[in-house]
């Protein structure tokens, strides 16, 4: 290493800042974090107080500007939590109401879907249209395995994943990717874990039959997305 | 609650003055009182219910009152005449109720006329407030009439500030002059004085003065006010004030003091001989004085307990009842071929269908009458599967190693290697088999300490394959080709501060600095809700011990109680000064409590959101928490290196450990209360006695009522072992179901 190299004043002047308000130990590091926003801070707030002083047609920045742009700035970026009373009066309105009952044994005690982070967050591409032959779209809603509960609001049959290899069918299978699984009441009726939340859909005959089929080899083909067939782009604008 | 209800009082009564039509004999001009909180907001409901309008009006006749003594004074007697008039004051009210008036003395008569408009109302207002809830109607023999002097130095509130330095060091000089018994009490006031003389200054732009008076007498203050002392030295200007919420709270909330009643007898005297004298006026604005009957208390009983940000707890705060048993624990029955299986049969255990005692729950069939009802707050039932856990849960139990001063645990420590001093949170499951840790790039990781990996459900594709019937259908639904040691949980955009597993092990809860309480499910590892309340930094959260509630405190000054289904909290526990950093349920489920930034620790009832307990003693921000197994009492540590213990029922400090030297971030009792560990950023994990703790508890009538007790030095006794790790401070501390004390760091070399 060299002479011990000079530390550059703004440096000095925050550590003189950081002894003042009795911070003694920290990283080197964080000089630098601090002057950085230490610069950063102070041209935001004087590039407003030029905006404000064009705006009032002043020549010059003056404090007042300045003034108004801390101000600003501190309501927008540096809010502080609400004030006292007004938690208090907050928390007293809540507190008013009793505690709800609890549901028995309900599953798992989740918020509404809509509040809940489970819905799949992607969308499937459609590649390509096929006519379907059903007597219109049966709603089937979509059922849960574990953690993920599907769409609450349109359940509906999206076919991504019907193979081409096998029996042509012109009524869709309803399965999608990985995350739905319809359950057909097959003679095996599945028992489903616990984690299951919304019972069993009955279809209508005319899809099952082939579909036990189906169901088995789609889920081979899940990743193979040229062959997905789709039952209706319409589907997807009600997802 | 009171301390809560003194502050708003104050904002209320302050928009009443606006209003008044004081008389302009003084010609005073209403300006920014500066006890007025910069933020108002409209203040129209004190909970307190406080006689707003009587008092308005009592105020104005008070002021007109004073003004007319003040004109008779200089014998203007027309311009009283025609005062009284126009005022209609009839003649028989000049000898109005000298209680309200008469307690504040001659407070500083004369001088100019102050710009503090409306304060004097206030002032007398207060002074009603403060001596009638001190309880002390003493009244000055002479007045019988609101004196004039009073009304007139409120209008000149702020007096002269070059003649604070002349006012504070008066009051030192006497103080120091006062019997020993008295001073250690009376010098209690210097601190709430200094500050508000200080923010007095600052608030009505004497800067000077107010660095000036700073640099004086800032170095007389108490070592444990130093951090407050300092943050407050950065602030030289009004507008530095603004924004900090604490500060305002401070300003306008009320210092509590408990003085005994011939303390403050002297100092009352004192001032009121005194012409001139701000001290107190600031006194009885922004001081409450708890007065109390006996002799008074001594330098280490004031030290014990003071510390907070607001002073210590008034005695009425701490009065109500609390219901500290412990809940029934359900009756199981143990299935059949359990009892077949079991290797080694315990004696006496009951054959067939009788409930099992468990190691915890009382035999008795009747009610425990300091524990709540069994429906006080709703709980979820119990799954059969929550029934066989509490059935490992008793066998574990029978295995469970009796704890004392002879027997010390072995301790098993978990080092997080790599993290970089990025390790925020850990948390073990109640049976030990999961570690989950929060770290600062805001990611979770679980990790499993049993042989047992990790797996997640299955696919929903695959889940379609299994055989739905066969009887391992629990087994089959899980994904043994993604099994690990440690999963990652990812959702959090900020460090993740608070880490909580359910007591089924089915969910993991995180709280971070985004401001959001994730749930995360065990069976899928994945995130299931996030719930967005806190806005500002979450410091810590728990799962409640029987499931389906949770906690959380933040950065807004606010303790939240959620239940896993309402996407909006249920409770909210608002009352601290400075952030919640810990929150902890009581065994029972029915109280919570927080541990706060501003030094206190307070117990919230679940059922109606309201504080019980507030616990001051602390000397900085409170890190730790845990209530004893039994659910009496309650173990603290904070930054100053002290653990406090706290007994519940009657909300008084019982103990108190010294020998940490640095910040206290766990503590546990053990399973059956015998042991306290304790483990803080010195590297060291040591256990206590809390049995002998608590044994030497005495509680006579007198400590009770006034929650004086004094404190045996006994932390050496007490301390059975420290154990030093090798330059890992000591996050977190879990006692096995059998005794066994885990504790979990990172290293740090």
């Amino acid at each position: 290493m060299s002479a011990p190299k000079t530390i550059p004043k703004d440096a000095q002047v925050m550590m003189q800042i950081l002894k003042d308000m009795g911070i003694t130990e920290y990283e080197p590091r964080v000089i630098n974090q601090m002057l950085e926003f230490t610069y950063r801070y102070v041209t935001t707030i004087i590039e407003d107080a030029k905006i404000y002083s064009t705006h009032a047609k002043k020549s010059t920045v003056d404090a007042d500007d300045i003034k108004l742009a801390i101000q600003c700035r501190m309501d927008q970026s540096f809010t502080s939590p609400p004030p006292r009373d007004f938690l208090l009066e907050v928390a007293r309105q809540k507190n008013q109401t009793p505690l709800p009952l609890i549901k028995p044994y309900t599953g798992p005690r989740l918020p509404p879907d809509r509040y809940c982070l489970t819905a799949p967050n992607y969308r499937l591409k459609s590649v390509q249209k096929k006519v379907t032959a059903s007597a219109g779209r049966i709603s089937v809603p979509r059922l849960s395995v574990g953690a993920v509960s599907s769409r609450p609001a349109t359940p509906t049959i999206g076919s991504s994943s019907v193979p081409s290899v096998t029996a042509k069918v012109s009524t869709p299978v309803s399965l999608s990717a990985q995350r739905f699984t319809v359950q057909i009441p097959t003679a095996a009726q599945s028992h489903v874990p616990k984690t299951t939340a919304t019972p069993p859909v009955l279809m209508s005959s005319s899809l099952i039959g082939p579909k036990t089929l189906l169901m088995s080899s789609s889920s081979l083909s899940q990743s193979d997305s040229l062959k997905r067939k789709h039952e209706d782009d319409e589907d997807y604008d009600a997802l | 609650m009171a301390a809560v209800q003194g502050g708003l009082v104050d904002t209320d009564e302050e928009k009443d003055i606006k209003t008044d039509p004081s008389s302009d004999a003084c010609g005073n001009n209403n300006n920014a009182i500066d006890a007025k909180p910069v933020s108002t907001s409209p203040g129209t409901n004190a909970p307190s219910g406080n006689t707003k309008t009587p008092v308005a009006t009592t105020e104005e006749q008070q002021t007109l009152l004073a003004v007319l003594q003040f004109l008779r004074k200089n014998n203007l007697s027309e311009s009283v005449d025609i005062l009284r008039r126009e005022a209609g004051l009839p003649e028989d009210l000049l000898d109005l109720k000298g209680s309200d008036g008469s307690g504040s003395g001659p407070g500083g008569a004369g001088g100019g006329v102050g710009q503090e408009g409306g304060d004097s109302s206030s002032l007398l207002s207060r002074v009603a407030v403060s001596v009638s809830a001190a309880q002390a109607p003493t009244k000055v023999t002479s007045n019988d009439q609101p004196d004039v002097s009073v009304v007139l130095s409120a209008y000149n509130q702020q007096g002269d500030p070059a003649l604070y330095d002349v006012y504070y060091s008066d009051l030192k000089k006497f103080i120091e002059t006062v019997l020993d018994c008295h001073r250690a009490e009376l010098s209690q006031v210097f601190y709430p004085l200094f500050v508000h003389m200080y923010l007095e200054l600052v608030y009505n732009n004497h800067e000077n003065q107010a660095k000036a008076f700073f640099g004086r007498f800032s170095g007389d203050q108490e070592c444990y006010y130093e951090d407050d002392l300092r943050v407050l030295s950065s602030m030289t200007k009004k507008e530095h004030m603004r924004g900090n919420e604490t500060l305002l709270d401070f300003r306008t909330s009320k210092f509590v003091l408990r003085i005994s009643r011939d303390s403050y007898q002297l100092l009352k005297r004192h001032l009121q001989e005194r012409q001139n004298n701000q001290i107190w006026n600031i006194i009885q604005e922004h001081l409450y004085i708890d007065i109390f009957d006996g002799m008074p208390r001594s330098k280490s009983q004031i030290d014990a307990m003071s510390g907070s940000l607001a002073g210590e707890a008034k005695r009425d705060a701490n009065k109500s009842k609390v219901y500290y048993g412990l809940l029934k624990e359900p009756e199981i029955e143990l299935p059949l071929d359990d009892e077949d299986e079991e290797a080694e049969n315990e004696e006496g255990k009951p054959k067939k269908k009788k409930p099992k005692k468990d190691s915890l729950g009382s035999k008795s069939k009747k009610q425990d009458p300091n524990a709540p009802l069994q429906t006080r707050i709703p709980l979820p039932e119990l799954k059969d599967s929550d029934k066989l856990d509490k059935i490992m849960y008793m066998k574990e139990a029978t295995k469970k190693i009796r704890l004392g001063p002879e027997t010390l645990p072995s301790i098993c420590f978990y080092s997080f290697l790599n993290a970089y001093q990025g390790l925020t949170a850990v948390d073990f499951t109640d049976d030990s088999s999961l570690i989950a840790g929060g770290f600062a790039d805001s990611t979770v990781r679980v990790w499993s300490v049993t042989p047992k990996r990790l797996r997640k459900v299955k696919s929903a594709a695959d889940l379609n394959l299994i055989d739905k019937e066969s009887d391992d259908v629990l087994e089959r639904i899980m994904d043994e080709k993604t099994s690990s040691e440690s999963k990652n949980l990812y959702g959090h955009s900020g460090p993740v501060y608070g880490i909580s597993f359910s007591p089924d092990r089915n969910y993991l809860l995180s709280s971070s600095e985004d401001g959001t309480v994730r749930l995360w499910s065990l069976l899928t590892f994945t995130c299931l809700v996030g719930y967005k309340g806190h806005n500002y930094p979450v410091w810590d959260t728990q799962f409640s011990p029987h499931g389906y509630y949770f906690i959380s405190g933040g950065h807004d000054r606010v303790a939240r109680l959620w239940a896993t289904d309402h996407y909006q909290p249920l409770r909210i526990f608002a009352g601290h000064l400075a952030d919640v950093t810990c929150t902890r349920f009581h065994p029972n489920s029915n109280y919570v409590a927080t541990g706060s930034s501003d030094r206190t620790i307070r117990l919230w009832d679940v059922l109606t959101g309201n504080c019980v307990r507030i616990f001051t003693g602390h000397k900085g921000p409170i890190h730790a928490l845990a209530f004893s197994p039994n659910g009496k009492f309650l173990a603290s540590g904070a930054t100053d290196g002290r653990v406090l213990l706290w007994d519940i029922g009657h909300g008084i400090m019982i103990g108190e450990l010294k020998g940490h030297t640095d910040t206290i971030y766990s503590l546990r009792f053990s399973r059956d209360g015998e042991i306290l560990a304790s483990g803080s950023m010195d590297y060291t994990v040591r256990l206590w006695d809390s049995m002998k703790a608590f044994d030497d508890l005495e509680t006579d009538d007198f400590t009770a009522t006034t929650g004086h007790i004094h404190l045996q030095d006994n932390s050496q006794e007490l301390l059975l072992g420290m154990y030093t790790t090798k330059s890992s401070p000591v996050v977190h501390l879990h006692f096995t179901r059998r005794n066994l004390l885990l504790a979990a760091g990172s290293y740090n070399p």
